[in-house]
């Protein structure tokens, strides 16, 4: 039992610091970027790449992955979504057939077998009978802090709250001295560079693969539609109940199930709730 | 010259033409309105002096062109905007709606909530509410707050009484006059109703299907038997 809650908390806050960068482009772009794996797959490599085949320090390779995803975010905000302006449907497509790209190049610069990350801090620790390694205790510690300081970000400053303005009235955003494009591009930037922080944890609790894009995005989905658009507490909260479901499926029924509850929570929820169980309706 | 120059001013919508050739002039300080029925393109006309709407034609501030400027520029430069559907922010708190107001006037941000305040004291009992809770009334009074929030010299009012009851439009007829007297603001507001412009206004346009078909004080407008009658209920 011990055992289930507290890898339910630690896959559930790894789960929620991977939805946030998916929802703030949702919510505020208006954009289902299905090249959200992007970012976590290229965070992930450059982590490796930058402290485990360079050599640099593990934090140079946090950052790094960091910078390189916010650049990717601003570049796709440039040259994909603003010339395709008012039409999610080409974005989407063009988003998709960019993680296949970005696919290819990762098995062309690192090959195709998966690679292991070394922990990012080693170390087994005991908590009530439970065995936690450092390394999952400190992606969950580092997902909390950073979704804290996104919500604060939100909420307290001038940027944050014209994120929250233009997702609610474009218009209103713009007669009010906000520029919605800029205020795009910042958001498209802060969403890469949550991905590929993500990205760093998710494959030292996994393992790196050219394919390890996939499965993100589909709780990202999960994650967003469930809670609903535009919120950072109704994200969390879904994360933690998507995160224990699995945990729960695979301890007491079959680790082949884990991912078919999430879905069939997907379908329910757009059935009876489209707006999310957290989410506004929108006018 | 005067603080705000338009010339010429033409908009589309896809093929259809909203306004044609119009020409408005007014003086810092001054309160003009833009009388004229739905569709008529009163709102069309001030979506194009805050940089919304592609036109041609040209606008000028104090003498610089502005024409095809961001709204974003065009808020920097003092124009305030108070649209006829408001266009709030319906899951934030009025105070957060203020706050965004100030994204360019960020070292006014006291002086100017003060002043709102000052003007709208319900504001400051709600300013914890979300403004998708609230009548039409305070959602005016929201969205002309976060347009002052701006810090303009120039504000532009959009059908500010639609729909909101009698008591209410009174409030809000004070409070465009107070802005005018007590701070010195251009104010340019349209209406249908023009009894209630002919009691703000010192000069008056006449839109119809785009076009500026008459324009005057009100003492001059009032010995048009036609516009007397469309528009005064005369």
């Amino acid at each position: 039992m011990m055992q289930i809650i507290i890898q339910g908390l630690l896959l559930s806050g790894l789960y929620a610091l991977i939805a946030m960068g998916f929802m703030l482009i949702f919510s505020i772009g208006r954009t289902l970027n299905l090249a959200y794996g992007a970012y976590i797959m290229v965070g992930g490599y450059i982590y490796f790449w930058l402290s485990q085949q360079i050599g640099m320090p593990k934090v140079v390779g946090f950052l790094g992955a960091v910078v390189v995803g916010a650049i990717m975010g601003l570049l796709k905000h440039r040259l994909i979504v603003k010339p395709l302006k008012g039409d999610p449907v080409a974005v989407e497509i063009s988003t998709l057939i960019l993680a296949v790209i970005m696919q290819s190049a990762v098995v062309l610069l690192f090959g195709d077998a998966s690679k292991i990350l070394l922990p990012i801090i080693p170390g087994v620790v005991t908590i009530s009978g439970a065995q936690v390694t450092y390394n999952i205790l400190a992606a969950t510690v580092m997902s909390w802090v950073i979704i804290l300081a996104l919500y604060a970000f939100i909420r307290g400053t001038h940027t944050g709250r014209a994120m929250q303005a233009v997702s609610m009235d474009q218009k209103g955003a713009a007669i009010s001295g906000v520029d919605p494009d800029r205020i795009n591009m910042i958001t498209w930037a802060i969403s890469g560079g949550l991905g590929a922080a993500g990205g760093v944890f998710f494959a030292s609790y996994t393992q790196l693969s050219p394919t390890m894009w996939v499965a993100p995005v589909i709780i990202s989905v999960a994650i967003v539609i469930v809670g609903g658009i535009g919120s950072i507490i109704g994200t969390l909260i879904v994360a933690h109940i998507i995160g224990f479901l699995e945990i729960i499926v695979v301890a007491v029924w079959a680790p082949e199930l884990r991912g078919v509850f999430t879905m069939l929570l997907i379908i329910g929820v757009l059935i009876m709730r489209p707006q999310g169980l957290f989410g506004r309706e929108e006018h | 010259m005067g603080i705000i120059d338009i010339d010429n001013l033409s908009a589309f919508y896809g093929k259809a033409q909203a306004l044609s050739n119009v020409s408005i002039s007014v003086e810092p300080g001054e309160t003009i309105a833009i009388v004229g029925a739905n569709g008529a393109g009163k709102s069309t006309l001030l979506d194009c002096i805050m940089g919304l709407v592609k036109t041609t034609g040209t606008i000028r501030l104090n003498g610089e062109d502005v024409t095809g400027l961001k709204s974003s520029q065009m808020v920097k430069r003092g124009i305030g905007y108070a649209p006829e559907r408001f266009n709030l922010f319906p899951h934030m708190t009025v105070r957060d709606n203020l706050l965004v107001g100030a994204y360019t006037a960020r070292e006014d941000i006291e002086k100017n909530m003060a002043a709102v305040h000052r003007l709208f004291p319900r504001l400051e009992e709600r300013e914890g509410q979300e403004t998708s809770t609230q009548s039409g009334g305070e959602r005016q009074m929201v969205s002309l707050g976060r347009a002052l929030m701006t810090s303009p010299r120039i504000l532009l009012v959009d059908e500010p009484t639609i729909g909101l009851a009698p008591k209410v439009c009174n409030e809000i007829a004070e409070v465009l006059r107070k802005l005018s007297a007590e701070l010195g603001l251009t104010v340019i507001v349209t209406e249908q109703n023009a009894n209630f412009a002919l009691s703000l206004a010192s000069r008056l346009y006449v839109l119809e299907g785009g076009h500026v078909t008459a324009t005057g004080t009100a003492e001059e407008l009032a010995k048009d038997d036609q516009l007397a009658k469309s528009y005064f209920g005369a």
